[in-house]
């Protein structure tokens, strides 16, 4: 019998369903993979079980009987333990410290050396290598994943739930990681491994289960399916929109990207010998399940993201030392996915965050004093153009935060594509949008690719990349996994190059 | 229901009647009728001409250290080293305006004030050196600059400033040449005065019309997204910073040529510390500031003519202050209206 | 005069001084190290010692108990980290924005309601609290009279010290107070109940910055001026950074500056001519170099400062 059965478990947020009942079961002894893209439901899923959310409907039945958890901490304390994607480690701390604390059976006056004898002896006994002493800020973030393991072992859990563990681990890192994992389920734990990646799915686990839209699509037994099966369920769908693509007339190398690297710092991704080039008239799409080194690709080549290792080449010219704001002046314009942090300042109004670039320059100001005259002139120009509409009587003067998404995008379009714009850098831009505004935006990066600009579009919504783009470059894990031109590129290939199989890996499932 | 701006207005009311009521009990609280008190309040004020000049004159150093703070604030630099920057300038102004006997009276003056500001804009730089470039806070490294200040100054009015003709602590006089003329008889109405309003305008065009105060008003409010957007993060602060400091250190160089005549310990009276406040009410506005500053001013002078008269001790005007700012900061606590707790697991 | 800086007598009395002077600056700094592993700067420090030294003042000279002027003490700092952590932990605002309000409320309070005791009385001064030698350790040459030959509280400060002590480095308490100065999240998920752990460690800064307040007046002066405390909460601050964020590192660093404080007096008694100013300076200036020094190893609690909001990530 299955120690944990999820039974039609529904959450909506906002009227928006993130799990559409949806059931799900996990047995002892067996690792269970959840697979899917971003949005897919798989985190709001797991976020249900351990407590950090209240299902609408449906019934969670653990060993049996049923349960509804208020907080992480009854989840632990009834046996279930989470590794989640961000870790929840005290960095000053030692390993064990963070490990003992707060743990129910502590008495007053800590008993350390008992705890790191039971540490060691689990560690050792599940392969996982660790100090015990040693302070988490001092660790690589694999050893630290592990202190999550032994956090989640140390409470004495019958499940473990893995949430994208392997995506800040190197190669060796992870095939160690497995090592763990195989150990873990002959000692009769349930695993529960979220994961886009499918060399994982294939390599580890026993069964998959596959969400799509919040839906679950099929339960699999990995055994008995392939990549491309599992790449077919998880995408699944025919594109049906079709925009007007001219016939490729793209000219010269416009953006080249040289083996360009970035070290992980912080909460940075790693970039490795990205190669990649993007000609004048054509859309290149970067495809990709978000995590994998697209944010830190955009702001290297804007000019964000500095202390990065090869070049950045612009009409010829490379870029490396130059500032974000001459990067721009040559011609390089950025639509932000994260339009609320990066590209608006959300307390001024519409008209001076039109201004964001080229409130120095002419006619805009002179001398260092600012001509309000021409901006409005500007920004009245820029609502009618782009149909940008400002709630309430203000007009030009609304301050940005009252405005809706869709008119916040159009507003730093039509601040970004200038005249002079040669490369778009544009990343996840129809991200919240309503239909209109999406297309909109869609149509508006065509007909710049069509006026001979280059356009680098960043997206986790395949059917996007598939419809604009005229090659389609996937990355994976900081890399590109590989480039496929429009005619080349079907669902299947993407799917594959977005989990990481490379031509090599169809070939052998295991 | 109440729109936007009506709800800003109600709270405004709200917060005066409150401070009313506050002031009200506390005055009962002395045993003096709250009648009496605030007919002597406002009979202090208005009472004479000279009370009413000596508004302006008390208003002086708080105007100029609360722009220096507003400016800082805008930008997202906490700068609570007003009071230290202040003794800067005053030294600075001081050794200036002792030492340079030949220059003419009027370019003396300008001197002396220069070198004052750019004094102390080099001690509030050095408080933005620590935060651009290690990102260490700015708030301790600028109360420990104030003490600083303020016992270089106690160690420099019994050294090398001291007036060689006397045995006190405090610098020699400083010439009547070298002094921010009075402009008014009978009051204490100074120069200097002028010069603190012109500074008001100043920084105001600066905000409002420059393209320097539009990227300071940006790098406040986002960071990130000024960054992303070219703008130089590290410049802007610097530069809040050093406007900031030579503003407060004007305040100073001012309290020294125009009302003590001389340099010595104690002449701040802790408006290094009041300017935050004020700056905060004020809402970083530099006209705001200056109506702000001189409500203050006034409410110190009639709060002394109540406690001379009727013994209401005028630190009323402290818990006054106080009390508004928290009021301001705490206005979720005044409106009936609480955000609901939106379910913060659908985040 | 070099034989006189460094006869026993001296530097004996000089060190007795400088203890003397740091006890306020300890229990002050104690406070703000327990509030700020939480996560809570108290900047309004000064007030707690202020609203501390009047209501002791207060309660000593009407009830004539020092014991009651202490309790009183004690509450008059509770109830102003209260106010702040209304402000700060139930409404997540601006630490440091509540603390310079708050100490401006205070001052201002302080000097009001002493006006109001004082109307047509001069003061008195209440008697203050002695110092008595605690038997064996009052022998040892030196430390033995400067530590040991104290007042009840300095007394008790020690024994804080070792408590705090060992309540941070070997209870299970103690792991989780400190953890939520440092990620409060992570304490969250583990859970530590963050909120109700701060508004227990901002009490605890109100009693004992309270405590540092009444010792101004029941050990040092016997009497309330205005404005008393001058800024020793503030300084308050810079043992605490310039202590590590540990008891005892806090307790050298209050030494360090009561030292730079009884030098001022000492050196004016024997005539030197090194200004007591520059000397004032020194420890500030250490502090800052210290905080310099600390980047790249920083010790101060990755959350200090920040408000913590139930549930966001």
């Amino acid at each position: 019998m299955p120690i944990l059965e999820m039974k039609d478990i529904c959450k909506s947020f906002s009227g928006v369903y993130a799990n559409d009942h949806i059931s799900l079961s996990a047995e002892k002894g067996k690792i269970s993979a959840l697979l899917g893209e971003n949005g897919a439901g798989k985190t709001t899923l797991v976020n249900i079980l351990f407590g950090i959310y209240t299902a609408d409907c449906g019934q969670i039945l653990w060993r049996g009987k049923p349960v509804n958890f208020s907080s992480p901490k009854d989840a632990i304390d009834a046996g279930i333990g989470m590794v989640q994607q961000h870790f929840s480690l005290v960095q000053k701390m030692t390993v064990l410290d963070n490990i003992i604390l707060n743990l129910s059976g502590n008495r007053f006056f800590l008993d350390r050396a008992a705890a790191e004898k039971r540490i060691v002896h689990l560690a050792e006994k599940y392969g996982l290598r660790i100090n015990p002493k040693a302070r988490v800020c001092d660790l690589s973030v694999g050893e630290q994943q592990r202190v999550e393991i032994l956090k989640a072992l140390f409470r004495d859990v019958e499940l473990l739930i893995l949430d994208e563990p392997t995506g800040v681990l190197t190669p060796q890192e992870t095939a160690h990681f497995f090592e763990v994992l195989r150990n873990l389920k002959n000692e009769g734990y349930a695993i529960i491994i979220i994961t886009h990646r499918m060399s994982e799915i294939m390599a580890i686990s026993d069964q998959v289960t596959i969400l799509r839209d919040g839906k679950k699509i099929i339960d699999l037994v990995t055994a008995q399916t392939n990549p491309s099966e599992l790449s077919r369920y998880m995408i699944g769908r025919e594109l049906k929109e079709n925009y007007e693509i001219a016939s490729s007339a793209a000219g010269g190398d416009l953006l080249i990207l040289d083996q360009v690297s970035l070290n992980r710092k912080g909460k940075t991704h790693p970039l490795h010998d990205i190669s990649l080039h993007v000609r004048r008239g054509e859309i290149l799409g970067v495809a990709g399940v978000e995590g994998n080194g697209q944010k830190e690709l955009a702001e290297v080549i804007t000019g964000i993201q500095k202390g990065y290792s090869g070049s950045v080449f612009l009409d010829g010219r490379c870029t490396n030392k130059e500032s974000v704001r001459k990067r721009y002046e040559n011609g390089v314009a950025y639509i932000s996915d994260d339009r609320h942090r990066d590209s608006l300042v959300t307390d001024m109004n519409l008209t001076e965050n039109l201004m964001l670039r080229e409130y120095c320059c002419e006619p805009y100001s002179r001398s260092g004093i600012i001509n309000p005259k021409a901006m409005l002139l500007n920004a009245n120009r820029m609502m009618d153009e782009y149909q940008i509409r400002a709630s309430g009587k203000s007009g030009a003067a609304t301050a940005v935060k009252l405005m809706s998404g869709g008119n916040q995008q159009k507003l730093i379009i039509a601040r970004e594509l200038t005249v002079d714009a040669k490369l778009i850098v544009a990343s996840q831009p129809t991200r919240g949008l309503d239909i209109g505004a999406t297309e909109f935006v869609r149509n508006l990066l065509v007909s710049q690719r069509n006026e001979g600009k280059g356009v680098l579009l960043i997206s986790a919504d395949l059917e996007e990349i598939m419809a604009l783009s005229d090659r389609i470059a996937v990355m994976f894990g900081g890399r590109i996994a590989g480039i496929l031109n429009r005619e080349d590129a079907t669902v299947e290939k993407i799917g594959l190059l977005m989990g990481g199989v490379t031509g090599k890996e169809v070939e052998q499932p295991c | 229901m109440l729109t936007n701006r009506y709800q800003g207005l109600w709270n405004v009311l709200k917060i005066l009647a409150i401070t009313l009521a506050v002031s009200t009990g506390l005055i009962l609280a002395c045993g003096a009728s709250p009648f009496e008190a605030y007919a002597l309040f406002v009979r202090g004020i208005f009472g004479s001409f000279s009370s009413f000049a000596e508004i302006f004159v008390k208003a002086c150093p708080l105007i100029l250290t609360s722009l220096g703070c507003a400016i800082a604030f805008r930008t997202g630099f906490f700068n609570i080293g007003a009071e230290g920057q202040f003794y800067v300038g005053a030294m600075a102004t001081t050794i200036v305006a002792l030492y340079l006997p030949d220059v003419p009276g009027f370019i003396r003056i300008a001197l002396a004030l220069v070198a004052g500001f750019l004094c102390g804009g080099l001690w509030a730089l050095l408080a933005a050196f620590f935060k651009a470039r290690f990102n260490i806070s700015e708030i301790i490294v600028t109360i420990m600059l104030n003490y600083i200040a303020i016992n270089f100054l106690g160690y420099a009015v019994r050294t090398f400033l001291m007036d060689p003709a006397g045995n006190v602590p405090q610098s020699a006089k400083i010439a009547v040449e070298a002094q921010l003329p009075n402009l008014i008889n009978s009051t204490r109405f100074h120069a200097g005065i002028v010069i603190a309003v012109f500074c008001v305008l100043v920084v105001w065009f600066l905000i409002e019309k420059t393209t320097v105060g539009y990227e300071l008003k940006a790098v406040g409010l986002n960071q990130r997204a000024a960054a992303c957007n070219g703008i130089s993060v590290m410049k802007n602060i610097i530069l809040s910073a050093f406007l900031s400091g030579g503003l407060a250190a004007l305040a100073g160089g001012i309290e020294v040529l125009a009302i003590q005549k001389k340099l010595m310990e104690s002449i701040s009276a802790n408006c290094g510390y009041t300017a935050v406040l004020i700056a905060l009410i004020a809402g970083n506005n530099p006209l705001a500031v200056l109506a702000v500053a001189i409500l203050y001013a006034a409410m110190q002078i009639g709060a002394n003519s109540m406690q001379r008269q009727l013994g209401v001790p005028s630190a009323i005007v402290n818990i006054i202050i106080g009390a508004v700012v928290l009021l301001i900061l705490g206005k979720e606590l005044l409106s009936s209206q609480r955000k609901k707790q939106a379910d913060v697991q659908c985040n | 005069m070099l034989n006189q800086i460094l006869s026993i007598g001296f530097i004996t009395a000089f060190l007795s001084a400088a203890v003397r002077l740091a006890v306020p600056l300890m229990y002050a700094g104690l406070g703000e190290t327990i509030s700020e592993k939480t996560g809570i700067l108290n900047i309004g420090m000064e007030g707690v010692m202020l609203s501390g030294a009047f209501f002791s003042f207060a309660g000593a000279w009407f009830s004539g108990s020092l014991l009651i002027g202490v309790l009183c003490g004690m509450l008059g700092g509770a109830l102003i980290t209260t106010v702040h952590s209304v402000f700060t932990i139930k409404l997540a605002k601006d630490q440091s924005v509540t603390g310079l309000a708050i100490n401006m409320v205070v001052l201002g309070l302080t000097s009001f309601l002493f006006k109001l005791m004082s109307t047509g009385q001069s003061y008195q001064q209440i008697n203050t609290l002695q110092t008595f030698p605690i038997p064996l350790l009052s022998r040892f040459p030196v430390v033995g009279e400067v530590f040991f030959n104290r007042d009840i509280l300095t007394y008790v400060l020690y024994l804080l010290l070792i408590a705090l002590f060992v309540f941070y480095k070997r209870t299970n308490i103690g792991l989780s107070f400190a953890s939520i100065g440092e990620n409060p999240r992570a304490a969250a998920s583990a859970g530590v109940p963050v909120h109700r752990y701060q508004w227990i460690a901002m009490l605890f800064n109100g009693l004992l910055g309270g405590i540092g307040g009444a010792y101004l007046v029941l050990v040092q002066l016997g009497v309330f001026t205005e404005n008393m405390t001058s800024g020793r909460g503030y300084i308050a601050l810079a043992t605490v950074i310039l202590g590590r964020y540990t008891p005892f590192g806090m307790f050298g660093a209050a030494l360090l500056f009561g030292a730079a404080n009884a030098m001022q007096i000492r050196l004016q008694t024997i005539g030197v001519s090194i200004s007591p100013f520059l000397l004032a300076i020194l420890p500030y200036a250490i502090t800052l170099v210290a905080m310099l020094t600390a980047i790249g190893k920083t010790t101060q609690p990755d959350s200090l400062g920040k408000p913590y909001i139930k549930g966001s990530r």
